[in-house]
């Protein structure tokens, strides 16, 4: 009968509609939004030019003025590469996903604290240092990461 | 932290480095370790916002921000404690974060109050 069908199909529709549309919707415009960031994050290096971060402990030169710098970034991966990833953590291996948005992260907030050198007048930062720590929602469902850079500023 | 204390800390000259030395500077004097630190949860609207931008993923500009401010007053109270051992700076400050319960974070900072001359 066509009408128990139909019934079957909105059945289906329903739960499809909960979960494999968001997921779809995730992949898509996840993909296209991080794209997009990350394309504006080299933009935003190369333009930039120099490094100036070191990880040495002592500065290179004599130093007239010093002074601490931190820069983070709290990033989260979407449904889709949450998802792709969890599927990952039964077989083991690399978790591609978790991968780039780390490598991401830490790029982004090692741009930032560039940044801040420059503009609070600093020509080196030395001692830069990166921690990493997990942020969780009150509900424990939304898990992200936080990335600090933090270093000295030296003015030459 | 009240208002009034965080202007307070503004008019304190304090030398902060997270190396050994302050460069440029020669240790006097060292008066102990000092440490700073402050619980943050997140506003429950913030949250959900947050929720929803997990679909797409990247930056939670809403957390970025107030970790920064949380850091920001880490770093203050670490700064009224030197202030109140005499110190004018602080050495090989170090960082560290860790997820309390669920929605809340403790942001510590800590390091050597020290005289510099």
């Amino acid at each position: 009968m066509a009408r128990d069908e139909l019934d079957i199909l909105f059945s289906l529709a329903w739960p499809l509609l909960f979960t494999v549309v968001p997921l779809l919707f995730s992949w898509i415009f996840g993909n296209i939004y991080q794209r997009k960031k990350q394309e504006e994050l080299e933009v935003r290096v190369e333009s930039f030019g120099t490094d100036n971060l070191t990880t040495l402990k002592s500065p290179p030169t004599q130093v007239s003025a010093s002074g601490l710098l931190t820069a983070n970034i709290i990033m989260s991966v979407s449904w889709w590469q949450k998802l792709v990833g969890g599927i990952k953590t039964i077989f083991g291996g690399q978790v591609q996903t978790w991968d780039g948005i780390l490598a991401w992260a830490r790029k982004e907030a090692m741009q930032r604290l560039r940044e801040q050198a420059r503009a609070g007048g600093f020509d080196n930062v030395i001692n830069v240092r990166l921690e990493t720590s997990e942020i969780q929602s009150s509900k424990g469902r939304n898990t992200a990461v936080e990335i600090l850079a933090y270093g000295t500023g030296i003015k030459t | 932290m009240p208002e009034a204390d965080a202007q307070e800390v503004q008019t304190i000259e304090m030398l902060m480095s997270n190396t050994e030395t302050i460069p440029g500077h020669t240790i006097i004097q060292m008066l102990g370790i000092v440490t700073g630190s402050t619980v943050r949860a997140k506003h429950i609207g913030k949250d959900i916002l947050a929720g929803f931008k997990n679909i797409v993923g990247g930056e939670l500009k809403g957390y970025t921000e107030l970790l920064q401010e949380a850091r920001a007053q880490a770093l203050q109270r670490l700064v009224m404690e030197s202030h109140s051992r005499g110190a004018n700076a602080i050495v090989n400050i170090r960082f560290a974060t860790s997820a309390i319960a669920g929605g809340a974070a403790e942001l510590m900072a800590y390091g050597t109050a020290v005289v510099v001359g």
